[in-house]
């Protein structure tokens, strides 16, 4: 109560301040004149007399010194004494405070922005309430191997069975063709259950959710647009609801629109956001085959239960279900959360982003350290003045530490201000795919991360120098008139300093290497065709206005004669599935079991199964893959005709080894076509660069019979740039049918860029730190040097004197560098070898302890310490011996 | 040195208290004279760590200050107890006289 009071008289005084000093002194100038008086009437002399009562008053200034701290809030007061002193400090040496500043803002604003990605990313919750109940759920060989989706069979007695779950929802990401009013487009939608809008606890804004009714039968039409596609395509009218669309040729009722926030389950990181949501329904079929992995499954786990209760609840149910049903043994279904899953691609590149861009900072503190401890020698007499006037050893301290905290703060709000425009870099650079990147912006959380990182910034470059100098003997610093103690120990913690910087800096350069190294090797890999100047499309076929396989082939038939007509078109070719748009792969079996010697080799127990794809004639000269053996698909190749296939040489390599494969032939299924073998052509990557090349097999298009999967996929190679031909292709598809969607327009090369964007952008930005910790570190070496080079000018002048050459001057200088330099850059090298382990995954080619990344990095960096030593050591050489000596 | 004035800052607030109690308002010379006096001269104290003393017993709203005349005619910042300080007088007195006691009884010769 009373502290309260105080206090408040305290707060009360600050705002006193020059008349309570007035008052102060009137009070005591009475005090003394009466102490005089008194003297005085003593016997004493009237100077005498006032000397005695400055003496028993105990000191006028110190009398005033302890009111002063007695009263308002003396360390609000000190601290605000220490900020005008410190910046008018820090104001008198402009070079200083511009150098400090700006290293400090590119070390915060980097660490701001890439924390505001990583907080966006992985820290944020998921735009779903109670977000730490949801679970993604999916099933998994018991053979081992990779997550599979989960069966429907099974999905539906996980829903009976697992009490832990509030709710389960599933879904199935697909596409659409959504035609009428406008240009028609291809529309990613998902296929949901009634219970996803529970089980995300997400409800249309207009409308209602479906209900389970919608999941009971194939016909339901209903649809619930997103609000991007509404606002987009319906103008955001209320009034769309109860309308009728038409998705794939089919009339679909609008039973509501989704809120703005909404995210679809399937949306991150796809590329395209769902557009709408209709009900998903399973085929009798489908429930009576638990091998029929076909959905995603997402639950939200009770109130109260933790995630592993809820996992233990969901293995007990799949074992039960693997125990009572034969053909679920094979698979267990497990699950993980949501927000976890979701980002898991990326969580391990925004990690190390965060400590390569960690490390910049760290050289950013110790290339200011450097410049701090280099100051406070000039300050060592101030220092030891105010000792001896008996400043405490705290006070000048903290003044000292305020001042380096004025400096990382003024740093900081430069660096935000970097940070905003490299945050909209690194989102507008960040492949399509990455998922919640878009979130991503300075809000309160980075403002806060920044200002914990201003004050340990500050602390970290601020308190060395600060305490070493605050151990200045007053009594030695103002005796030596010589300053070469003071500046040999600035020299060496100087060195030091340079020695970690030099190390950080290998760090990321050998990071920064093995990056580039893998995008090298990545791009470096040959496709086995020729990407340039080819065009490709999705032209997805709605089932209702091309309800048979000849229906489709007529169709692209007309197309590739009218796009072969263009202008400047070179070769047109369609297919059901082109290189780098996926693969179809499926079983077979060769017909003749026992083949002769050598031939049709399978490896026993285990059915051959290859890629299928059926392509045009055209296939093989549009992306220039060469033909080995026999000869290629002819347009002759048609329904009626014997059934054919080429083949590729990992499939001779996988199932002939040295044996004459032409003429063999196989089918897919007992009762399906036979299939002959009559041509073999070279390998390619279909998958891009990263990819295996597996066994593949060409159908002819024509011959419908032998495959199941519709002609979708549309390629030109054309005369110079792809891109341009674009609008001519959507012309001659819209010419056959006005409402056919033509989507993913793009040149090949545009599509192997697209999938390197991730690579290419963890390369860049690995890049752009390292090149950043470069930059610092022979700023660093430079200003070490440069500092020696002035320290010692008496003693360079005294070698010159005697006789040293210029380049033996150099020599001199630079050696002493090169050998900091040296260790700095070893020690590097070894931290770089035991963390590179870390980055295997983000690797392609290479190893983490490549050598010639190491080797690379190590004579980089060497020669740019060098470059330092050497721009900085070249003063020396113009140093008077007669001037420096005197 | 510095042990002198942790001594006194305990007890000089409970002096002065005193000292304004018995002679009404008094400017800091006053108080300063009059502690030294009743001391018997005993206690020669520097006289300035009087304001910071003073100043606090004020935050706590145990004195009040007022600027007047003094009977030399000089102008003179006059302390005096407010209602507060006085029932805190009363309390401390007290106090200091139990614990005074106490420490006293162990000092004295034990028979």
């Amino acid at each position: 109560m009373n502290h309260l009071r105080v206090l408040a008289a305290r707060v009360r005084e600050l705002f006193g301040g020059a008349r309570l000093e007035r008052d102060l002194s009137d009070e005591l100038q009475t005090h003394l004149d009466y102490l005089t008086d008194e003297h005085v009437r003593r016997g004493l002399s009237r100077d005498e007399a006032r000397r005695a009562a400055y003496r028993d008053l105990g000191g006028l200034e110190q009398t005033r010194e302890m009111v002063r701290d007695r009263r308002g809030l003396p360390f609000l007061e000190t601290l605000g004494r220490d900020i005008r002193f410190g910046t008018r400090l820090l104001a008198k040496t402009p070079g200083f405070t511009a150098a400090a500043v700006c290293t400090l803002a590119l070390g915060i604003g980097a660490n701001a922005a890439i924390f505001s990605v990583v907080d966006a990313v992985l820290f944020q919750s998921l735009p779903y309430p109670d977000p730490h109940q949801l679970v993604s759920i999916w099933e998994v060989s018991q053979k081992g191997g990779d997550r599979i989706a989960v069966a429907p069979a099974n999905y539906v007695d996980y829903v009976r069975r697992a009490d832990a779950f509030s709710s389960l929802g599933a879904y199935a990401r697909a596409g659409v063709n959504l035609t009428g009013d406008g240009t028609p487009e291809r529309v990613p939608i998902e296929e949901v259950t009634a219970s996803y809008f529970a089980t995300l606890g997400v409800m249309p804004m207009i409308g209602g959710p479906f209900q389970p009714e919608d999941n009971q039968e194939a016909g339901s039409r209903r649809v619930i647009l997103t609000h991007a596609l509404w606002q987009r395509r319906f103008g955001g009218e209320a009034s769309v609801l109860d309308r009728t669309i038409l998705l794939d040729g089919r009339p679909y009722r609008v039973a509501g629109v989704m809120p703005p926030e909404f995210r679809a389950a399937s949306d991150a990181g796809a590329i395209e956001p769902v557009g709408a949501l209709v009900p998903v329904f399973f085929e009798p079929s489908v429930l009576a085959n638990r091998q029929e992995h076909l959905i995603e499954v997402i639950g939200r786990v009770r109130p109260g239960v933790p995630v592993d209760a809820a996992r233990a609840n969901l293995a007990a149910v799949s074992d039960g279900l693997a125990r009572e049903f034969p053909d679920a043994a094979t698979v267990r279904a497990s699950l993980a959360p949501l927000g976890a899953e979701q980002v898991k691609s990326v969580r391990e590149l925004l990690v190390l982003l965060l400590a390569a861009v960690g490390l910049v900072l760290l050289i950013a503190c110790a290339n200011v350290a450097s410049l701090v401890v280099a100051r406070s020698m000039s300050r060592q007499r101030e220092m030891a003045v105010r000792f001896a006037l008996g400043a405490t050893r705290r006070r000048v301290m903290s003044e000292l530490i305020t001042q380096s905290l004025l400096l990382s703060a003024a740093g900081a709000g430069v660096g935000l201000a970097l940070a905003y425009w490299t945050k909209h870099v690194l989102v507008s650079l960040a492949p399509a795919s990455f998922p919640y990147i878009q979130r991503a912006s300075l809000d309160l959380r980075v403002l806060g991360f920044a200002a914990v990182l201003t004050v340990v910034t500050g602390l970290l470059f601020g308190l060395f120098p600060a305490w070493q100098i605050s151990r200045t003997r007053p009594v030695e610093a103002l005796r030596t008139s010589d300053r070469s103690s003071v500046g040999t120990w600035a020299m060496r913690n100087r060195t030091a300093l340079m020695a970690i910087e030099v190390a950080l800096s290998t760090l990321l350069l050998v990071g920064a290497g093995l990056m580039l190294r893998s995008f090298m090797a990545v791009n470096a890999v040959p496709l086995g065709f020729d990407p340039t100047s080819v065009l490709a499309t999705n032209v997805v076929l709605p089932p209702q206005r091309y309800a048979t396989p000849q229906a489709k082939l007529d169709f692209y038939e007309a197309l590739a004669t009218r796009v072969a007509t263009i202008p400047g078109v070179r070769g047109v070719t369609y297919s059901n599935r082109l290189p780098l748009r996926g693969n179809w792969t499926s079983g077979f079996a060769f017909e003749n079991a026992a083949p002769e010697p050598g031939a049709a080799y399978v490896p026993t127990g285990v059915q051959p199964s290859a890629g299928f794809q059926a392509v045009s004639p055209d296939y093989f000269a549009v992306f220039k893959i060469p033909l080995l053996r026999g000869r290629l698909l002819a347009s002759a190749d048609r329904t009626g005709a014997p059934g054919v296939a080429v083949v590729n040489a990992a499939f001779v390599r996988a199932f002939f080894k040295e044996a004459n494969p032409l003429g063999q032939r196989l089918r897919r299924g007992q009762k399906m076509p036979s299939i002959e073998i009559v041509g073999v052509v070279a390998d390619i990557r279909r998958g891009g660069r990263t990819s295996e090349i597996e066994p593949q097999l060409y159908l002819p298009a024509a011959q419908i019979e032998l495959y199941p999967l519709s002609l979708s996929d549309l390629a030109i190679r054309v005369d110079g740039d792809g891109r341009s031909y674009g609008d001519a292709v959507r012309a001659a598809i819209w010419a056959i049918d006005p409402n056919q969607p033509v989507t993913n327009v793009r040149t090949l090369e545009e599509v192997l860029a697209l999938r390197l964007a991730e690579r290419r952008f963890q390369t860049f930005l690995f890049a752009l730190f390292a090149v950043l910790a470069l930059a610092l570190a022979v700023v660093g070496v430079y200003s070490v040097v440069d500092y020696s080079v002035r320290q010692r000018t008496a003693e360079i002048g005294l070698r010159i004197a005697l006789g040293a050459d210029s380049p033996g001057i150099l020599r001199w200088l630079i050696g002493q560098s090169f050998w900091t330099v040296s260790a700095g850059a070893l020690a590097g090298l070894a931290g770089a070898y035991w963390l590179s382990r870390f980055v295997r995954s983000l690797l392609f080619g290479i190893e983490p302890t490549d050598a010639v990344t190491y080797l690379g990095a190590a004579v980089v960096l060497a020669a740019a310490a060098l470059l330092a030593s050497y721009l900085a050591a070249r003063r020396a050489i113009r140093v008077d011996p007669v001037a420096a000596l005197r | 040195m510095g042990d002198r004035t942790d001594v006194l800052q305990g007890t000089l607030a409970l002096m002065i208290l005193k000292t304004l109690e018995t002679m009404g308002p008094q400017h800091g010379y006053g108080i300063a004279r009059r502690i030294e006096q009743v001391s018997g001269d005993a206690l020669r104290m520097n006289q300035g760590t009087l304001y910071p003393a003073l100043v606090k017993l004020e935050q706590q709203g145990w004195i009040k200050t007022k600027w007047g005349v003094s009977d030399q005619n000089r102008r003179a910042r006059f302390y005096s107890l407010t209602p507060r300080g006085a029932r805190q007088l009363a309390s401390e007195a007290e106090r200091w006289g139990r614990v005074s006691a106490i420490v006293g009884r162990f000092l004295e010769p034990q028979p």
